[in-house]
């Protein structure tokens, strides 16, 4: 392994620097319920009944988490693309149900106040935020429980990982001085965000 | 003789001894197998079909003609074969000394009597078992797999796994194996190797995930001991000062994709091997931190010697890609003599963009281009071969979101356009799509990719209603012309079969297999299967019968776009399967 990789021990970096910008829950735990039993349905077949992907992309693990973004970019996709026998076809409020329960099975906790199809709200949800704990707790992303890692199995990040990007959210402390995992060259830099542009 | 065919038997499958006669009767004595030469493959017999594209030049071409315009309408069903495993279906089927080869997801590999499609043997390993949050990585070997290869008396695979396994053509039995890249990184093998030199020469995948930084190579074994003989390694190139500055300050060990996902091609008169590479990661260069650098030798052709493993040329169609828009498809070799001179071609549709290009095959010499569907990433291509981007596209911050065309799922994908010789013509399936793409700042975790991004749905370019492209190009040595557009409202889902008979085959996500005039595109015979047409249609003949091969099954370049078509519902299960047609006694 060569060295010069940009690690970090854990996921625990990204988490702190992701906490603080929750909006508390964001689905209740009816929608949730309904969601899981939309998904089994719609969805277990090809992404997997655990969310393990298989014959589609698995939909568990912080990096969905973090490239969906928020609520907004999972519903926007999947309430037009998805389930690809119907796509689109199934209706706002099974989007949303499926959308807590993908949230729900990822770590998140469920609240009082129901989600809605309101593009404000779903954008105001943070997925990776919302998720951090439970995603942290049930499968830490560097730390592997069904193999044994060797040195080699480290993970490599990318050239911007730890640094402050436009728009990214502030690098840490313990993001920046952490060791162990390679990370993106940019990662944890400021970089622009497009709402702030 | 006796001994021998009882001795296949046995090794083939332990189950045969209990079975009755009936079924030894199904397991025909393959002691007397022919082995491939070298010859053979650079000279295919038409009758056969002995690579992942019929030929060296990966043309996708069959000299055959039995089944022709005049009679392509009477094709009727010879036998079908469910595959032996779900999961993307994008196989490439083989024929050789009346033996198919067929190999199919999870890296099994069946050989079928290929006049009666009785079964012969199959092979099945244990791959290695990775950790159920490694979900992109584990997905890979339900996907892609285009093609095995075959060499003297061998089958060489390579797996999803990392490893090439050659095994006895007769029985399926391994001969040997060797692990070329650990699985336990990401690397895996999405396509096989083009046998040539007296080497394997293949390519591995897995580059865009996240424990493979700094290493996506194309790779030559010798073709008897397994012995490493060269690499090339597409994000790293230290003897080129140009390759390391375009990355602007990333280090190799922040570099990923550049993977090469489609098979080369080769030219024996050269000893020259072709492959096409894909994009870089992350994708987006926010993220990537390579500034405005141009990331090679990501979404370039690769002109290599394949007795050295050294770069000749290379030609970069797609610079600075921040939209995951590969250009690793296959390419083209075409020779065109005019007026007494040869001109020698790598013709190709490369990259997800779906733009044709024509290129000097002995010095990478830009020749031509030509757009094919909506696209809005290139903006010009000057005369000299310089691509110009289209920078308002390039994100500057963290979600900064881009309606871009086309889409991560092409344009151009995986399916392969065919190039017929006969009416110099090439043929390339397409689809028409746009996503929205925005760059996020992710932690990559262990099995999963680099991407970092978010993409919308895909949806039809703004005033286009049909998703399906066939695009027929006139090539020439100075343009690549349309001749003709057929357009179908489900999306294109298999690679192209273009055929002396004057036909092209090929099908789409609404289950229809066709076959085009190849001077006029005319429909001339459909038939609904029952899942998408997907991977490799390909044809041969045995005792004076030209059969056509078509696989189904599922198909992403089915399930991304379906939004696009949703009055044709795709079918929920995979289907799987091989059809295989000829023609009626009477029509022959």
């Amino acid at each position: 392994m060569p060295m010069g990789y940009k690690r970090v021990a854990s996921a625990a970096a990204m988490m702190l620097l992701l906490a603080g910008s929750a909006n508390a829950a964001g689905f209740t735990a009816e929608q949730a319920a309904a969601g899981k039993i939309a998904y089994d349905g719609n969805c277990g077949r090809c992404h997997g009944m655990n969310l393990e992907g298989v014959e589609a992309p698995g939909l568990a693990g912080s990096d969905v988490m973090q490239n969906w973004d928020t609520a907004e970019g999972l519903y926007d996709f999947i309430s037009v693309a998805m389930p690809p026998a119907a796509p689109g076809q199934l209706g706002e409020d099974t989007y949303i149900n499926i959308v807590s329960y993908i949230m729900s099975f990822n770590g998140a906790q469920p609240g009082d106040k129901a989600m809605s199809a309101d593009p404000t709200l779903l954008a105001s949800i943070s997925l990776p935020a919302e998720t951090a704990a439970g995603a942290a707790a049930a499968a830490p992303p560097n730390v592997e429980t069904d193999v044994t890692p060797n040195a080699s199995n480290a993970v490599p990040q990318a050239f911007t990982y730890g640094k402050q990007l436009p728009g990214g959210t502030a690098p840490t402390a313990a993001a920046t001085a952490s060791k162990g995992v390679p990370q993106a060259y940019t990662f944890g830099k400021t970089l622009p965000s497009a709402s702030s542009n | 003789m006796k001994l021998g065919f009882l001795k296949a038997c046995l090794v083939a499958t332990t189950a045969v001894v209990s079975l009755s006669s009936m079924a030894y009767a199904q397991v025909t004595p393959r002691e007397s197998y022919k082995p491939v030469t070298d010859e053979m493959l650079q000279n295919p017999p038409a009758e056969e079909w002995l690579m992942w594209r019929g030929n060296y030049a990966n043309q996708g071409y069959s000299e055959l003609e039995t089944i022709n315009k005049d009679n392509v309408a009477g094709l009727q069903l010879a036998w079908a074969w469910p595959m032996a495993d779900v999961g993307i279906q994008e196989t490439a089927p083989l024929v050789h000394d009346g033996i198919m080869f067929l190999q199919t997801n999870n890296s099994i590999v069946e050989a079928l009597d290929a006049k009666t499609g009785d079964k012969i043997w199959e092979y099945r390993q244990a791959l290695t078992e990775l950790p159920a949050s490694w979900s992109y990585q584990i997905n890979q070997a339900r996907r892609q797999k285009n093609s095995i290869a075959l060499y003297d008396d061998k089958v060489i695979l390579t797996t999803a796994d990392a490893k090439i396994v050659v095994l006895n053509a007769k029985d399926g039995t391994v001969a040997w194996e060797k692990q070329v890249l650990d699985p336990q990184l990401g690397y895996s093998y999405t396509i096989g190797p083009v046998i040539a030199d007296g080497k394997i020469i293949s390519a591995i995948s897995g580059c865009s995930i996240a424990g493979t930084a700094g290493g996506c190579y194309i790779m030559a074994h010798d073709v008897n001991t397994g012995d490493e003989v060269w690499r090339f390694n597409t994000i790293d190139d230290p003897k080129n000062p140009k390759q390391q500055e375009s990355w602007g300050e990333v280090p190799p060990e922040n570099r990923w994709g550049g993977t090469p996902w489609a098979t080369g091609a080769y030219d024996p008169k050269t000893n020259t091997t072709f492959w096409g590479v894909g994009m870089p990661g992350p994708y987006a260069e926010l993220i990537r931190g390579s500034g405005e650098g141009s990331v090679l030798y990501t979404n370039s052709t690769l002109a290599i010697d394949a007795g050295t493993g050294e770069l000749k040329w290379y030609f970069q169609h797609l610079p600075r890609d921040n939209w995951d828009l590969d250009s690793p498809f296959e390419r083209i070799l075409v020779d065109q003599e005019i007026d007494g001179v040869m001109h020698s071609m790598v013709v190709s549709v490369p990259g997800k963009n779906g733009i044709a290009f024509g290129l000097d095959r002995d010095t990478g010499k830009y020749l031509w281009s030509k757009e094919t569907v909506k696209q809005n990433v290139v903006t010009a291509i000057d005369e000299d071969g310089t691509v110009h981007i289209n920078t308002d596209l390039i994100s500057t911050a963290v979600g900064e979101s881009h309606l871009v065309c086309t889409s991560v799922s092409g344009g151009k994908l995986w399916q392969a356009g065919a190039y017929s010789p006969k009416t110099a013509t090439f043929f390339v399936p397409l689809t028409e799509a746009c996503n929205t793409v925005a760059p996020t700042q992710t932690e990559f975790t262990a099995g999963n990719a680099v991407g970092a991004v978010k993409f919308g749905p895909r949806v039809l370019p703004e005033g286009i209603t049909d998703a399906g492209l066939v695009q027929a190009l006139s090539v020439s040595p100075t343009a690549g012309d349309s001749k003709w557009q057929a357009r179908s409202r489900p999306s294109m889902t298999s690679s192209l079969l273009a055929t002396a008979g004057g036909l092209v085959f090929g099908g789409d996500a609404g289950r229809y297999v066709k076959a085009w005039d190849q001077e006029t595109g005319d429909v001339l015979w459909q038939q609904r299967l029952n899942a998408p047409i997907g991977g490799y249609p390909m044809t041969y003949e045995i005792d004076g019968e030209q059969y056509l091969v078509v696989p189904t099954g599922y198909s992403a370049a089915a399930s991304t776009i379906s939004s696009a078509f949703p009055e044709i519902p795709l079918p929920t299960g995979t289907g799987n399967s091989i059809f295989v047609f000829k023609l009626p006694a009477a029509a022959k």
